[in-house]
């Protein structure tokens, strides 16, 4: 018979970590219960807890890299446990102390962000090429706004279309804006959910350092994740300097009247809430009044919209790993979005729009609904 | 100042103190100080050696002043003051420093602690050797008590100490007391029936000597303090006199509006004007009355019948068209016919007429009437015989249905004798057929009918003395006034010169009339009308109407005058025929004269006039003559007696005629009228046989006045309302009416009807609108509109605060559904659903009226979240197993607990847990994601799919289930915020009371004699709440007993030689003890000593300084200030 004790040290190794918040934890299993993986298979996120309290961690098992950290589980979880902490922490742990096995694709992305600052492996010095022909100035102090597009729409070639529609959109209304030097690197906040803490510390000090040294008052980000750490992590480490995510900077532009996109899209578009943007953030509204502003279009909604918003199944560093199919959130929104009759899903996160191309893409849906940013609409309708 | 004798106790508290603070060297320190006499360490001051070690030391060394550094004041300071007293020492000359919770408790570094504790009592030497002696005083105490809500708890405290002969005033704010646990149908652990233990005592508070019962109260403002409160408390006016109402419920059962029963938790409806539910006490109705009625209601008061407008109207309104029927069918004998040709004097009253326009009453109710016959409902239930007194009527026009349809309804056998055919008199055979479809008629007919009333046609009644001797007790005339008048003009009588009255029975009963191709009506009513739109459906295409006066004169409807013009008939007004015009006995046409407006005649109106020499001719082919109608005596019995008009000559009052039992009305009594004025004789006719056959005597009730809404009603209206133009529904085209008689007049949809009856400003207002149907039906005249809410100010020593909670209210959990899946309900709903006299009879039911065959019981909905409430609600782990055993004994359904920990702590409440296991119940461990009716298998579908993980198998899990109960947590009620400033009692961040010390002083509050029983300090079960509420009457009784309250020498006293009587101290108090007075000419304040509490708040906003507190000088203040700050 297998008898389990206790074993304090794998705790300790937790707690250490940061997984401080799980001593709250009362095993009611809300938090298994609001899992989307269970939407698809199983995943405990309450005997994760509980095997973390006791010390029963199997910091070799699969279920370590599962979370996508969308928050849906803490945003209800009674104790308030911030079990993102916890999953992060026991990440760490098995990053730092070597005692499980990091997947593959992690491993790579981690290696390529490490060394080149970029997860896809990419010429640091190529970062800004996305914006050649489009004639942006390099930022420099006094420039009023500098546009941080994340390492996916600065590379990636499917996604630079969402860099590119930003970048046009603020050239057509004659914003004072620049690009930082190549040497800035990877935002970080994947890698450091997915428990790579020195390499998040090092790129969180090179960026800042950048930034200070360059004069940064206001970053525009295209990712909600470069929003979520530079404006809730960077801070502690020094970072001074406000950030706004594309859609609120547009949404305010559309409220000065500096934005009416002039042109009719008649189309019936549905929004997907980025975790990062959503639920992190509480940002709700304003990708939506930015979509509200273009003339023609009709905004529908998903059966569980805003904070209730179904994770595309790219974060805490699932868009490096492989989710088989069967088991992609985003094969899920884009059945949703069919069964609504949308003719377009409206994304406002990089990681999204990679997801989800893929779902349309592997589902075969190509003719029937298209994927696109909301900087894409935007400067289709300008 | 004189030298003093301090003797200082400095106290170990076990470790508590003397485990970080070095007590030896604090007391050598101590003793050390100037006018220290003594300075000694005891190991529990509080204890009886160590009091005594002061009372020695005043009697043995001869110390006048004690400081004790022990714990915090609020725990000993009185134990010290206590023993100095008994020393012999006036007890103010005592100070204490707190060296436990300021110093031990809150430090660990030895030394640091030391050092402080050495500072603190070091001040409080300082301080004590300027204390001065204070005199102690008392004052009677009240004995009277408050309580405030008459929950169990209220209602048990009150009765204690009621039961002590002592006078409570219980305050309760519903309607009814009996609070939460009234709705409760079972309680755990035992089961016994929640109503059964509860109502007796509820009785003996309704009947008890000693308590003054004030429901639909509440508490406005209290001053004062323990033994001495005022309260002022407002008794909402619930337009019901307490005194006269006997609880019978025919008041809400007629009440045309309806809303959710808070007490059935909105399961069924009830009326604006109610009992709660059947063992309310007081058993007393209230009407909910929530604002005034914008219109002055003058369309009832404008009907001859009073109909009940308000009423149908609203209910259309809200999409109850049943109801509407039904409230119609109360006062209306004849709807279908009323909806269509009645006159409808209400709408020209119609207030809302004097905004836009009137609303479209007569539509409204033809809509109401039309659409239960679509649905083949509105068929009459015989009507039970329960009088034996036969009644004939003579007359089945208007005023003789109506007779019998109100005679009937009472009970009476009823003839009607009908000479024609057929039943309906004029109008069957007179108003035609595209106003009033036979169809409608007979509609209404059969109706009354249906109802009991027997009607014989073709016998005419000859001879009264007949009747009677057939054993008819009484007789009612309605023969109606159907022979027309003559003009007297030369050529009347030629062939082609027609009747209208005549002419209309023709076309009616389907004679063939012959007629030209040119027509002439003369008379200006709504025959004359009538008569003409035939002729043009006859196909004759030049009609002409010729009237004396002008348009404003003309009788007819002006809608009815509109559309004849519409139909293409001409109008000759200000034009008299003076002969008819004829050759060989055929007419050829009429001479007419032009008449002009004269002077006013007797009847009000302008006297028309021939202007002379302005004769002209119409060339006509026929002559109807439509000039007034009267009362064809030949049909009549014998022996009656007439007026000079004609008509009978009856008692305007009873109606009767000039022989005994013989009654008459309608137009053999008025001359022509219209249908409305019919019904109504009626309809008194009734009552008025009703009191002859009874022996009763006859009740008169007053006419109302038709009131017109003044400019500053209408003012306000036009800020309330936006203007809505009338709904018109649809007419005949032009072209389809000269083809056939089809009804011109369409009706509304469902929808159309909505809106048109939403246009009424009565039907705006929130709760009654006072349509005054429980007023007409109240036998004990206790329905009183003018009542108002009135404050009434007590006097008491103590108060008990015992105001309940509020359910949770679970769709703020948006995942379990509740409102939007059927059979998600909380709690309080499913106990009414198993109570026996709620709205279910007992029975669980799902919304389709099914049995669940599963249930899903969902622990902790709101409770135990800190996204809701952090605490647990301690109740609804017990209750959920209560429902577990209801759902298997009472549906034998399947039942799934789902829970997170089982709590049962209580008196048997384990083994009920034990027993609820034996009963099969399927106990699941996780708490619920997720309750969904998207079903993903065969087995789910049409099921309410529960979601969670079953924690103990490490699985998620889906049950489906028919009914699923969430649990809802206990939470503050919604206005203790406001509760707790009256009271002056503070709320936990929980929301709920805050007790003056959780374990010691569970009861009382931070105020003196206010104390707090049940589920508003926090959730508990109904045993736990008995107790507390016993408690809080101890607490009451021990006051009483002792009589008197002591008062607080550390008071603010007044330099009244430096006031200047600015009154700041008297703005700032929250105790009201400062008054600005005027003495010896001088404004200057003075402290009522009853009512201070010493709590500083005046000598702080005192701007000359003038206002200080004894025991709190600044000289003792500044010296306790210098000490702790000096070096040392």
């Amino acid at each position: 018979m297998e008898v389990l004790s206790p074993y304090k040290e794998a705790t300790d190794v937790i707690l250490e970590a940061g997984g401080e918040p799980l001593k709250l934890c009362y095993q009611c299993g809300l938090c298994t219960g609001t899992c989307p993986w269970n939407l698809v298979r199983s995943f405990l996120v309450r005997r994760m807890m509980h095997e973390a309290q006791i010390g029963a961690t199997d910091f070799g098992s699969e279920d370590v890299w599962t979370c996508v950290t969308c928050r849906a589980c803490v945003q209800r979880c009674p104790r308030g446990v911030e079990i993102i902490d916890v999953i992060r922490a026991i990440r760490r742990s098995v990053a730092s102390l070597g005692i499980g096995v990091i997947p593959d694709a992690l491993r790579i992305s981690a290696k390529n962000i490490a060394g080149v600052g970029n997860p896809l492996g990419e010429a640091p010095e190529k970062r800004n090429d996305w914006a050649q022909e489009l004639k942006v100035k390099d930022f420099a102090a006094g420039t009023d706004v500098l546009y941080f597009p994340c390492c996916v729409p600065s590379y990636d070639a499917d996604v630079k279309v969402v860099a590119r529609s930003t970048a046009a959109i603020f050239n057509k209304l004659g914003i004072d804006y620049g690009l930082i030097s190549t040497e800035a690197k990877c935002c970080g906040e994947a890698i450091r959910k997915a428990g790579h803490e020195d390499t998040f510390m090092s790129l969180a000090q090179n960026n800042i350092e950048l930034f200070s040294k360059s004069g940064v008052k206001t970053a525009v980000v295209a990712s909600p994740h470069c929003y979520h750490t530079f404006k809730n992590e960077y801070p502690e480490l020094g970072a001074n300097f406000e950030v706004l995510h594309v859609s609120q900077y547009l949404a305010s532009l559309v409220e000065q009247g500096k934005l009416k996109p002039s042109k009719k899209i008649e189309k019936k578009v549905i929004y997907a809430d980025p975790c990062y943007l959503g639920r992190h953030n509480e940002i709700y509204d304003e990708p939506r009044s930015v979509l509200r502003s273009i003339s023609g279009l009709e905004l529908v909604e998903f059966i569980d919209a805003r904070d209730q918003g179904l994770c595309c199944g790219g974060g805490g560093g699932r868009i490096w790993m492989d989710t088989p199919k069967g088991e992609r959130f985003s094969d899920i929104r884009t059945e949703q979005a069919l069964e609504k009759g949308a003719d377009v899903i409206a994304v406002a996160c990089p990681y999204c729009v990679l997801n989800y191309r893929d779902s349309v893409l592997s589902m075969g849906k190509g003719e029937s609904i298209q994927v696109k940013d909301i900087t894409e609409l935007v400067a289709e309708a300008l | 100042m004189e030298e003093s004798k301090v003797g200082v106790y400095i106290c170990h508290c076990g470790l508590n103190i003397a485990g970080v603070v070095n007590v030896e060297e604090v007391a050598r320190y101590i003793g050390t100080l100037p006018n220290v006499a003594v300075a000694r360490t005891y190991r529990y001051m509080c204890s009886d050696p160590g009091q005594d070690l002061v009372k020695k030391d005043i009697k043995e060394l001869g110390i006048d002043r004690v400081v004790v550094a022990s714990c915090s004041p609020r725990m000993h300071e009185l134990t010290f003051r206590k023993a100095v007293e008994d020393g012999g020492l006036n007890p103010y000359l005592y100070e204490h420093a707190n060296i436990r919770e300021h110093c031990s408790w809150v430090h660990d570094d030895r030394k640091l602690a030391t050092d402080k504790a050495k500072d603190l009592i070091r001040a409080a030497v300082k301080r004590v050797h300027h204390h001065e002696p204070l005199v102690i005083r008392e004052i009677p105490l009240n004995p009277n008590v408050l309580v405030i809500g008459g929950g169990i708890a209220g209602m048990q405290a009150a009765l204690d100490i009621a039961n002590g002969q002592n006078h409570v005033y219980l305050v309760e704010r519903d309607p009814s007391i009996g609070g939460h646990m009234a709705q409760l149908d079972r309680t755990f652990p035992t089961l016994d029936c929640s109503e059964c233990i509860l109502t007796p005592k509820m009785s003996d508070v309704g009947h008890h000597p000693f308590i003054e019962l004030m429901t639909y109260s509440e508490v406005e403002e209290v001053s004062g303090s323990i033994g001495n409160f005022a309260v002022k408390i407002k008794k909402r006016a619930r337009y019901v006199d307490e005194s006269k109402c006997i609880g019978c419920g025919d008041c809400e059962e007629k009440c045309p509006r309806r809303t959710e029963s808070e007490f059935e938790m909105g399961l069924c409806s009830r009326g604006m004007v109610y009992i709660p539910f059947p063992q309310a006490i007081p058993n007393t109705a209230t009407l909910d009355k929530r604002e005034e009625r914008p219109c002055k209601a003058a369309c009832k008061e404008a009907c001859p019948i009073h109909m009940n407008v308000l009423g149908y109207t609203s209910l259309i309104k809200e999409g109850n068209f049943e109801e509407a029927y039904e409230v119609i069918r109360r006062t209306n004998p004849l709807p279908s016919v009323c909806g269509r040709v009645c006159y409808a004097p209400c709408e020209q009253a119609c207030n809302r007429g004097q905004f836009d326009e009137h609303i479209a009453i007569r539509e409204l109710k033809r809509f109401a009437a039309d659409h239960e016959q679509e649905l083949g409902k509105g068929k009459a239930v015989p009507a039970e015989r329960t009088k034996e007194e036969r009644v004939a009527i003579v007359g089945s026009g208007p005023a003789g249905l109506s007779c019998a349809y109100e005679l009937v309804r009472q009970g009476y056998p009823v003839t009607v004798f009908e000479a024609g055919p057929e039943a309906g008199g004029l109008l069957r055979w007179a108003i035609p057929e595209y106003r009033l479809p036979r169809e409608m008629l007979s509609n209404d007919i059969s109706y009354i009918e249906g109802l009991g009333a027997e009607i014989k046609t073709n016998t005419p009644v000859k001879n009264l003395s007949e009747v009677f001797d057939q054993g008819y007790k009484a007789v009612f005339l309605a023969t109606g006034a159907d022979i027309s008048q003559k003009m007297g003009i030369p050529g009347e009588n030629t062939p082609g010169v027609l009747h209208a009255l005549d002419f209309l029975k023709q076309v009616n009963f389907g004679s063939k009339v012959d007629l030209g191709s040119k027509v002439a009506v003369i008379g200006g009513g709504n025959a004359a009308v009538d008569a003409a739109r035939v002729v043009r459906r006859l196909g004759v295409g030049e009609v002409t109407v010729v009237y004396r006066r002008s348009r404003d004169e003309m009788p007819a409807h002006p809608a009815e005058v509109a559309e004849l013009e519409h139909e293409g008939v001409k109008i000759q007004f200000l034009a008299a025929p003076v002969k008819v015009l004829s050759e060989n006995n055929a007419v050829t046409g009429i001479e007419c004269i032009r008449m002009e407006m004269g002077a006013t005649d007797s009847s009000g109106r302008r006297r028309p006039v021939p202007v002379e020499g302005s004769e002209f001719t119409m060339d006509v082919d026929n002559v109807i003559m439509a000039i007034g109608q009267g009362v064809d005596k030949s049909m009549l019995p014998e022996g009656l007696s007439y007026t000079s008009w004609g008509t009978l000559d009856v008692d305007p009052v009873s109606l009767q005629t000039n022989i005994d039992g013989v009654f008459a009305g309608g137009d053999v009594v008025s001359g022509p009228a219209d249908v409305i004025a019919a019904i109504a004789a009626g309809k008194k006719a009734a009552c008025s046989i009703d009191a002859y056959l009874t022996g009763e005597e006859l009740s008169v009730e007053d006419d109302g006045r038709v009131e017109k809404l003044s400019d500053e009603e209408l003012a306000s209206i036009k800020e309330r309302f936006v203007s809505r133009a009338r709904v018109r529904a649809g007419k005949l085209d032009l072209e389809k009416r000269m083809k056939d008689f089809g009804e011109v007049e369409g009706t509304y949809s469902p929808e159309e009807a909505r809106e048109e009856a939403g246009r009424c400003l009565a039907a705006a207002v929130e709760g009654c609108f006072e349509c005054g149907e429980c007023q007409a039906v109240c036998e004990a005249k206790a329905i009183d509109f003018g009542q108002e809410d009135e404050v009434v100010e007590v006097e008491v020593g103590t108060i008990i605060v015992a105001t309940g909670y509020d359910q949770f209210d679970p769709s703020g959990i948006p995942q379990y559904g509740y409102k939007k899946l059927d059979n998600v309900l909380t709690g309080l709903e499913f106990e009414r659903m198993t109570c026996a006299a709620g709205p279910t009879e007992g029975r669980i039911q799902l919304k389709d009226g099914r049995q669940p065959e599963s249930v899903a019981i969902v622990h902790c909905v709101g409770s135990r979240d800190q996204n809701y409430h952090e605490y647990c609600s301690r109740v609804c782990c017990m209750y959920g197993l209560k429902y577990a055993h209801l759902a298997k004994e009472l549906a034998s359904a399947d039942v799934y607990e789902f829970y997170i920990d089982m709590r049962c702590f209580g008196e048997g409440y384990e083994e009920f847990y034990k027993r609820l296991s034996e009963e099969g119940v399927n106990f699941i461990r996780g708490k619920v994601a997720r309750v969904t009716d998207e079903a993903q298998t065969d087995e789910e579908q049409g099921k309410l799919i529960v979601v969670s993980e079953d924690t103990l198998l490490g699985k998620m899990i889906r049950v489906p289930v028919d009914m699923v109960i969430l649990c809802s947590a206990l939470e503050a009620r919604s206005d203790a915020e406001n509760v707790g400033r009256i009271f002056n009692i503070n709320r936990r961040a929980d929301g709920f009371f805050l007790e003056r010390h959780v374990k010691l002083d569970p009861v009382a509050t931070p105020t003196d004699g206010i104390f707090i029983a049940g589920c508003c300090e926090a959730p508990r079960d109904i045993p736990d709440t008995v107790a507390q509420a016993e408690a809080t009457a101890g607490k009451a009784l021990s006051l009483i007993t002792k009589g008197t309250v002591t008062l607080e020498a550390a008071i603010s006293t007044v330099d009244e030689a430096i006031c200047h009587g600015c009154g700041r101290c008297e703005e700032i108090c929250a105790f009201s003890a400062p008054k600005v007075i005027s003495k010896n000419g001088n404004l200057i304040s003075s402290v009522n000593e009853a009512l201070c509490k010493g709590c500083g708040s005046c000598a702080v906003v005192c701007p000359t300084g003038a206002i200080g507190v004894k025991h709190f000088t600044q000289e003792e203040i500044l010296a306790q200030v210098s000490a702790l700050t000096e070096a040392h």
